[in-house]
């Protein structure tokens, strides 16, 4: 293999670097802090660049329970699932999730409609629990985001969390809160690179550092568009690089959140007998969707199965060997 | 079947029609025009009148307010008369026919009929001598020889020799009308004749042949016919001089207010057959009020010559315009032969010569093609590009070796349409604005002077760059709701921004821009400006690489180049590389009548011009969305612009 890379690139500019979590000495609680970012090349071409930080895997865990959870998860989760904060703590400990990524599920106003109140003790209780920085996401309505989110960033002044998602109309509310309070937030376009830049350029004109905004480019599932975010990463990565400082964020993929969405992760053996057994494929569409995402660029990816989480963090152990070597 | 009489207030004019007939059918019978940009289909709500009395029958419309509607306003488009009616016509809903006053045409047509000392600028002036000045019908008087034993030639054969030893060996052709009176017309008039000879294409025709020497009486009309306006011109075909110009309405927009809409309509009974009504009208009576002010016999106006998208001259001529709108939207003709003008129902001499300018495609048309003649980029040797922008946004790229075009469906939002306070460039249009950053305080002029009633193209491009400059709007064109201020005030849907109190301009309703005129706005620029870009980028050039930009449409006379590359409108190039020629279709198609140099320069040109289909092309929609945002996406393409 010592020939596997004949052609080199320089590129003009590295990705920004994006630290999550703040220690004790930094105003903030988390024993465990984490940077991702500062790539110099594409995934994994390290005799071209350094990529000095290794990928992460954030545990998505939800507020409420969720009533349409595949069959695969909610066995696996049996058990740590009822409550966000033992699953939080769980999935850090005995998975080795890298961080905790909370929805904020229920408080929609037409779902369990929690109050505000709820939400910032579950937060705060989750942070007392797991040392590790958090990632908190709304419901996505946009009028119950921007009153809860603000009081959980707020509650959690100092800490260097990541929110999400602020999105094109409507990003304004989220920005100031995470301007105020010291943490980083997450940009969503609808799988178009202009919309994410646009939109980086809309939240950094309102005063926050490139440094702290992180690009949600939107993904599908293996089967369900995934060739199509792939292609939207590696233009927006190639922009990055040739010196586009609005398009030099790292990112983050919600693989957990898709893939079992997806039909092939869902449907019971029972039901579709020559797919063979539904964990197994629950968990490789998550594994395959994950790996695709990587191999994009991605820094961050939210997973939901303990066995998806296992697979993945040591295939990224075995990738990032490669930078030693 | 039931009859219904339905007066019309404040016209007080009655109409007897049958029950069940729309009121916007019942107002166009008693000659009462309604704005109806969408054709009568109910979704633009600009035909709101009251029925004072009477029963209708009406089809709900989101477009009319639960209170308004109570009070019994309706859209007369989805209304149908049930009894005895009196219905009273709001002013904002009747259509400005009214020709132009002078000052709106002085602004409509600066740049391309103004006094000799402002034509410098000008692009090209009639005083500049671009093309050999010879019109398309010339008259000749002839003393002929009278036939003896020695010189037997027949009368015909006697007047082609002279017209030829003028013309050139040219084939010859005249109508059977003109032989039969001809042996007795030569000899009462003492073989003393005088003859209108028209060039079509390499062929001449014998168009009348009259006694006595009337060669100095011979005229010609141009019009340009906007899908919004329609301008026109009497010109002195001997003396080389332009007599008079007028401008009015182009009435067809009853029928909608765009191209597409008017294609629509076109396929209703009797659609063609109104469309095309409709502009011959204006057309008569517009050459009816030249020839009466310049005391001009109608029998020496001998030509005319017509510029105008494809659709237009389609409509013109009363020819199905369908294929344009369906793929591979091919319309019938894009050079149409030169044809008897009475043909059409123009009212000129009979046998008067109908010239249409050739077109490049079903959406660039001999408007552009006169904009390319008139503007000389045919001739540049440096890069130069046109741009007309209007409801379709027209662009021409290139120099004298190449020329590449491509059409822009921007919307009608430059135009004043589809815009909660929108108008066109009529009087009491808001046409330049200046928002103060700190208090949010507007300063405003209109057109005329007169006391606001909207705004206008030019007066949307001012007000949001602005908006923008101020912080009241962001990049992405969305009002900052953040930031207090009275002026900012949440609506019916998202926020508005006050431009104009009512109460203070003396107004019943306030002149506002909403969260939705911003975003039709902002697609109407992407339009406009990713066309340029991929046309650019296509033929693989750089913005910077284009040495001039000429800057035509409706609004372009009045068009402030700093608000339009502030907004991402136009590229950022040092400024004097614009010019704004106001009108070059009209221009282009005056030169042709003058010249058949230039006619034949101008086949040659819509010959040249190669058409780019955007809509087909993979890049196009990138282009789009990177150009939907203020200025753009990609800020370094606006390096002045600094918000």
């Amino acid at each position: 293999m010592a020939e596997e890379l004949k052609m080199i690139t320089t590129w003009s500019q590295a990705v920004c670097e994006m630290r999550l979590g703040a220690g004790r000495q930094e105003g903030g609680s988390r024993k465990v802090t984490l940077t991702v970012g500062g790539e110099e090349t594409l995934p994994f071409l390290f005799k071209e660049g350094a990529l000095p930080h290794t990928p992460l895997i954030a545990v998505e865990i939800f507020d409420v329970p969720q009533d349409d959870e595949p069959e695969a998860l909610r066995r696996d989760l049996r058990g740590i699932s009822k409550d966000p904060v033992t699953w939080a703590k769980a999935m850090v400990e005995d998975i080795g999730a890298d961080l905790v990524c909370v929805k904020l599920a229920g408080i929609h106003p037409d779902g369990a409609n929690t109050s505000a109140g709820q939400a910032v003790n579950l937060v705060t209780k989750i942070l007392g629990a797991v040392d590790r920085p958090l990632i908190v996401l709304g419901c996505g309505e946009a009028g119950r985001d921007n009153e809860v989110l603000p009081l959980v960033s707020e509650a959690t002044k100092g800490e260097r969390l990541l929110f999400g998602d602020a999105v094109q109309e409507n990003y304004k509310t989220l920005t100031a809160a995470c301007i105020a309070d010291g943490h980083n937030i997450i940009a969503e376009s609808p799988i178009d690179v202009n919309i994410a830049k646009q939109l980086n350029i809309l939240i950094s004109d309102l005063g926050m550092p490139l440094d702290r905004i992180i690009i949600n480019p939107t993904i599908g599932a293996l089967g369900y568009g995934l060739e199509y975010a792939y292609s939207i990463m590696e233009r927006a990565r190639n922009a990055a690089l040739s010196g586009d400082r609005m398009l030099a964020m790292p990112f983050i993929c919600f693989v957990g959140q898709e893939s079992w969405r997806a039909k092939e992760a869902k449907v019971p053996a029972s039901e579709s007998p020559a797919w063979g057994d539904q964990r197994e494929r629950g968990i490789m569409w998550e594994v395959v969707t994950a790996m695709s995402c990587l191999q994009a660029g991605a820094d961050i990816l939210t997973m939901r199965h303990p066995q998806a989480i296992k697979i993945v963090k040591s295939e990224i152990q075995e990738l990032m060997k490669k930078a030693q070597s | 079947m039931d009859k219904c009489i339905i007066t019309f207030l404040p016209d007080n004019k009655k109409v007897v029609v049958d029950r069940g007939t729309s009121l916007l059918s019942a107002a166009l019978t008693a000659h009462i025009h309604l704005n109806s940009s969408c054709g009568g289909d109910g979704v633009c709500g600009k035909c709101r009148v009251l029925v004072k009395s009477g029963k209708v029958h009406a089809e709900p419309s989101g477009r009319i307010a639960p209170q308004d509607r109570n009070a019994g306003v309706y859209l007369a488009c989805q209304t149908l008369a049930e009894s005895d009616l009196t219905v009273e016509i709001f002013p904002e809903s009747r259509l400005d026919l009214s020709a132009l006053s002078r000052e709106e045409l002085a602004l409509r047509l600066r740049g391309i009929y103004a006094p000799a000392e402002d034509i410098q600028e000008a692009k090209p002036g009639l005083t500049q001598e671009v093309f050999a000045f010879r019109p398309l019908v010339e008259k000749f008087h002839f003393e002929l020889p009278a036939p003896d034993f020695n010189d037997k030639l027949s009368d015909l054969e006697r007047v082609c020799r002279a017209v030829q030893e003028k013309i050139g060996d040219a084939p010859l052709h005249t109508g059977l009308a003109n032989l039969r009176k001809l042996g007795e017309l030569l000899r009462t008039s003492s073989w003393s004749v005088t003859v209108a000879v028209a060039a079509k294409g390499p062929v001449y025709e014998i168009l009348a042949i009259e006694p006595g020497d009337s060669s100095q009486k011979n005229f010609g009309l141009v019009f340009d016919i906007g899908t919004t306006t329609i301008t026109g011109q009497l010109v002195d075909l001997t003396h080389k001089k332009v007599l008079g110009t007028k401008a009015t309405y182009n009435r067809q927009a009853t029928f909608g207010s765009d191209i597409i809409t008017r294609i629509i309509y076109a396929q209703a009974a009797d659609g063609l057959e109104k469309l095309h009504h409709a502009v011959v009208d204006v057309l008569n009576e517009m050459a009816e009020s030249f020839i009466e002010e310049h005391d001009v016999d109608l029998n020496d106006v001998t030509c005319v010559c017509v510029s105008g998208n494809t659709t237009m001259i389609h409509l013109l001529l009363r020819i199905d315009p369908s294929h344009i709108r369906q793929a591979p939207y091919v319309p019938t003709a894009n050079y149409i032969p030169a044809i008897r003008a009475a043909e059409a129902g123009l009212k000129i001499n009979p046998h008067g010569v109908l010239y249409c300018l050739p077109g490049v495609s079903s959406y660039v048309g001999g408007d552009i093609t006169a904009g390319v003649l008139s503007c000389e980029i045919f001739k540049s040797k440096d890069l130069e590009l046109l741009i007309d922008i209007g409801t379709n946004g027209e662009i021409v790229l290139g120099n004298n070796e190449w020329l590449i075009s491509c059409a822009a469906s921007a919307g009608p939002a430059f135009e004043g349409s589809g815009m909660a306070c929108g108008l066109r460039a009529v009087r009491g249009a808001i046409q330049a604005v200046h928002v103060d950053p700190e208090s949010l305080d507007v300063a405003y002029t209109t057109i005329g002077g007169d006391k606001p009633r909207g705004i206008c193209g030019s007066g949307y491009i001012d007000l949001v760059m602005q908006l923008l400059r101020a912080g009241v709007v962001d990049k992405n064109g969305k009002l900052n709701r953040e930031k207090a201020h009275s002026r900012l005030r949440p609506s019916s849907a998202g926020y508005e921004f006050v431009v104009v109190s009512g109460p203070q301009a003396g107004l019943d309703n306030d002149i506002v821009v909403t969260d939705a005129d911003l975003d039709n706005f902002k697609r109407a620029k992407a339009a406009i400006y990713s066309a340029v870009s991929l046309l650019v980028r296509h033929m693989e050039l750089k913005a910077g690489d284009i040495r001039r930009v000429f800057v035509a449409g409706g609004f372009g006379t009045s068009l402030n180049v700093e608000s339009a590359v502030f907004i991402g409108l136009i590229p950022d190039l040092p400024r004097e590389r614009y010019v704004f020629v106001g009108n070059s279709s009209l221009a282009g198609a005056r030169e042709v009548l003058l010249s058949r140099d230039a006619a034949q320069a101008c086949d040659r040109i819509a010959g040249n011009i190669t058409y780019f289909e955007l809509s087909t092309d993979a890049a196009y929609m990138d282009e789009y969305m990177a150009a939907l945002f203020f200025p753009h996406t990609d800020a370094g393409r606006f390096p002045s612009v600094k918000y």
